[in-house]
């Protein structure tokens, strides 16, 4: 640990138990579940944007709620070193879907006072109303805008509010759960732009989660990759696309696909993601990789550190930085 | 690409508007074009530009408000568009094969998959029991089922959602079609299931030689689909292009933008991320002139006042009074 560190995650798990029966409860049965988030460690620097990325199940909207307090780990723990003040940083949150996160029966002047005056960050009305002014236009909206409902506006506008909600509560550590992903690509690139000049110039410390890879390429300075709840590599943004370590990465880049059209072919990873709840043994990743072998299948890889500070968990130490690197019987089908 | 003399499904005009209280809003304006026999033609653009109504318009599933109130259809030489809603019900799934986003709420939840298939076979092609049902058999085992026989019985409910919008493809592709629009098959998908999925299209594209409309707001789904693509702004067509034109030398201002504003790294592998000012007007809120204008860095007067008309050049189109130099890329 070191002074820089900001919040530190470790071997976070969090288990969603199913209901138990009386009966169960009574014979205080140990209960199945669905281990969501399962042997997180994690480190954010203060000042650094860390991207989560992964598909839909593998924990990295748990592992938000985890960080924000909204529920507590099964195991592990989560802790913000105290900083130069000794206070715990305050922290808020941007939600996916702006059209369900605003109160639609409140101006958009009381939404956004509301972090002011809970945390009691400016006193009088006159005040509040000049912060509420001041932040609108720090999102790029009008201080006119204030007198407005939520449904006046359009979705990259109400995201747009969102963010000047989250930063009406002065945060110092900032949550963002695909903020992006329901909006158009014309307003998501406004979006974006907007977020990255204002960690720039507020000195925000992020987590920024989401399923598009090349969203965090641009936003985060580093990124975990995350599969069935574990984190299988950790890297810097940079390292993490020119030399992936663990198979899942290379392939997650290859899938989604790109804007050449000279080169129409198309990466698809083997099989389907396996039940959540039902996690396969061994490696997590060993019925869709096509370098399982029977180690693999029996053996939870150790987690590897890089010589460039990062993290993977593999039990090889494979060369993936060409995407050619893959026997072609590894991309047929086999769902 | 095949050139034939005539094309699959010509669309000429095609206007579409809501009745919102007395007063009609178009949401589709004046939107032409064609699709080959054995092409994909992509259909591409922002939520609110109209891709969705212009699939739904081909094969008249439009809801109430919404209204076609012009423009022609024609598919291999019938007019869709004076055809009885009889006649249409036996196109829709016969002749043109339609997938939709979402596969949680495009089955039937309490009918098996078997039946669903059978249903469909039965309704438009006159088979015999035994024969609709090795007919479903096998349609589950071409879009990569794994065990059809045990599959045949399972309701929707226990399928993924890759396996479920495999299903929705093999309904769409059972009854041989010569036209599928398939409206955003892969957006409710992840990543990974995604790749599986346009493979599966593009495979059994090739294999029957159907052609297709493929509505999707991805341009990397565009890129890697389609044969010729449509960019739709605003309830107008504002460029047809084959797709390398598009993505290389792009004549619209709009297609360049929505280019750019995609995350997307470089060939040299930085990130480079421009955005478009604004946001796409609202049904009944577009401007004069061309829909584009306020958004647009080369609009001038004429652009506020007139609404440019699609000018055609040797295989591509487009609505610009100030395109793009074909050199600018």
């Amino acid at each position: 640990m070191s002074a820089s560190d900001f919040l530190i995650l470790n071997h976070v798990s969090k288990v969603y138990r199913r209901n138990q029966s009386l009966l169960e409860r009574l014979k205080k049965s140990e209960s199945g579940g669905t281990k969501a988030v399962s042997d997180v460690s994690l480190t954010v620097r203060y000042g650094e944007t860390m991207g989560l990325v992964g598909e839909s199940g593998c924990g990295k909207s748990t592992l938000a709620r985890l960080v924000s307090g909204l529920m507590a780990p099964t195991s592990g723990e989560i802790s913000f070193p105290p900083n130069a003040s000794g206070n715990k940083p305050r922290l808020q949150m941007i939600f996916q879907d702006p059209y369900s996160s605003l109160n639609g029966r409140w101006t958009i002047e009381d939404i956004i006072a509301e972090p002011i005056r809970v945390h009691k960050l400016r006193n009088g009305r006159a005040a509040i109303r000049a912060r509420v002014d001041e932040l609108l236009v720090q999102v790029g909206l009008s201080a006119a805008d204030a007198e407005k409902y939520p449904q006046e506006f359009s979705g990259g506008q109400r995201q747009r509010i969102c963010i000047a909600r989250a930063l009406a509560g002065e945060p110092e550590f900032l949550i963002l759960d695909e903020p992006t992903s329901a909006l158009d690509v014309s307003v998501q690139a406004q979006i974006l732009n907007l977020l990255r000049d204002l960690q720039k110039n507020l000195h925000l410390t992020s987590l920024f989660i989401t399923h598009n890879l090349s969203v965090v390429r641009i936003m985060a300075d580093r990124i975990g990759v995350m599969y069935l709840g574990e984190l299988v590599e950790e890297a810097t943004s940079e390292e993490l696309f020119r030399k992936p370590r663990h198979p899942y990465t290379r392939l997650l880049i290859d899938a989604a696909p790109d804007m050449d059209t000279s080169d129409r072919s198309l990466h698809p990873i083997a099989g389907e993601l396996p039940n959540p709840a039902f996690p396969p043994s061994g490696c997590r990743f060993h019925t869709r990789c096509p370098f399982a072998q029977d180690i693999c299948r029996n053996t939870v890889p150790p987690q590897k550190a890089t010589e460039t500070d990062g993290m993977f968990r593999c039990h090889f130490d494979l060369d993936l930085s060409n995407a050619s690197v893959f026997p072609p019987a590894a991309q047929v089908k086999t769902a | 690409m095949i050139n034939a003399t005539a094309p699959l499904l010509d669309v000429r005009d095609l206007t579409v508007t809501i009745n919102r209280d007395g007063r009609l809003v178009t949401a589709l304006d004046k939107v032409s074009f064609f699709v080959n026999p054995g092409e994909v033609l992509g259909i591409v653009g922002e939520s609110g530009a109209g891709k969705s109504i212009t699939g739904a318009a081909i094969i008249d599933l439009l809801v109430p408000p919404l209204k076609r109130t012009g423009g022609t259809i024609t598919l291999a030489g019938t007019r869709l568009d004076q055809l009885s809603p009889k006649a249409m019900r036996s196109v829709r799934g016969g002749r043109i094969g339609f997938v939709f986003q979402d596969p949680m709420t495009s089955l039937n939840p309490v009918i098996t998959i078997g039946q669903q298939l059978c249903d469909t076979i039965q309704a438009h092609l006159k088979l015999g029991g035994s024969q609709t049902r090795k007919r479903a058999l096998d349609w589950l085992d071409r879009v990569g089922l794994p065990n059809p026989d045990v599959q045949f019985k399972r309701f929707p409910h226990q399928l993924s959602g890759g396996m479920r919008q495999r299903v929705v493809i093999a309904l769409a592709l059972c009854a041989d079609p010569v036209l599928v629009i398939a409206d955003e098959p892969t957006t409710a998908l992840d990543v990974s299931v995604q790749a599986h999925i346009l493979e599966l299209l593009r495979d059994l594209h090739r294999e029957s030689n159907v052609s297709m409309m493929l509505i999707t707001h991805d341009l990397g789904v565009i890129a890697k689909m389609a044969d010729r693509v449509a960019v739709l702004y605003a309830g107008r067509v504002a460029e047809i292009s084959p797709v390398g034109e598009l993505f290389n030398t792009p004549k619209h201002p709009y297609t360049r933008g929505l280019i750019r504003a995609t995350p997307m790294p470089s060939a040299t592998g930085e990130m480079r991320l421009d955005q478009i000012p604004g946001a796409m007007p609202g049904l009944g809120a577009v401007p004069p002139g061309c829909a584009f204008n306020p958004r647009c860095f080369r609009a001038q007067g004429d652009c506020r006042a007139t609404i440019p008309p699609l000018y055609h050049e040797k295989s591509s189109a487009f609505s610009c009074f100030h395109p793009l130099e074909r050199v600018t890329a």
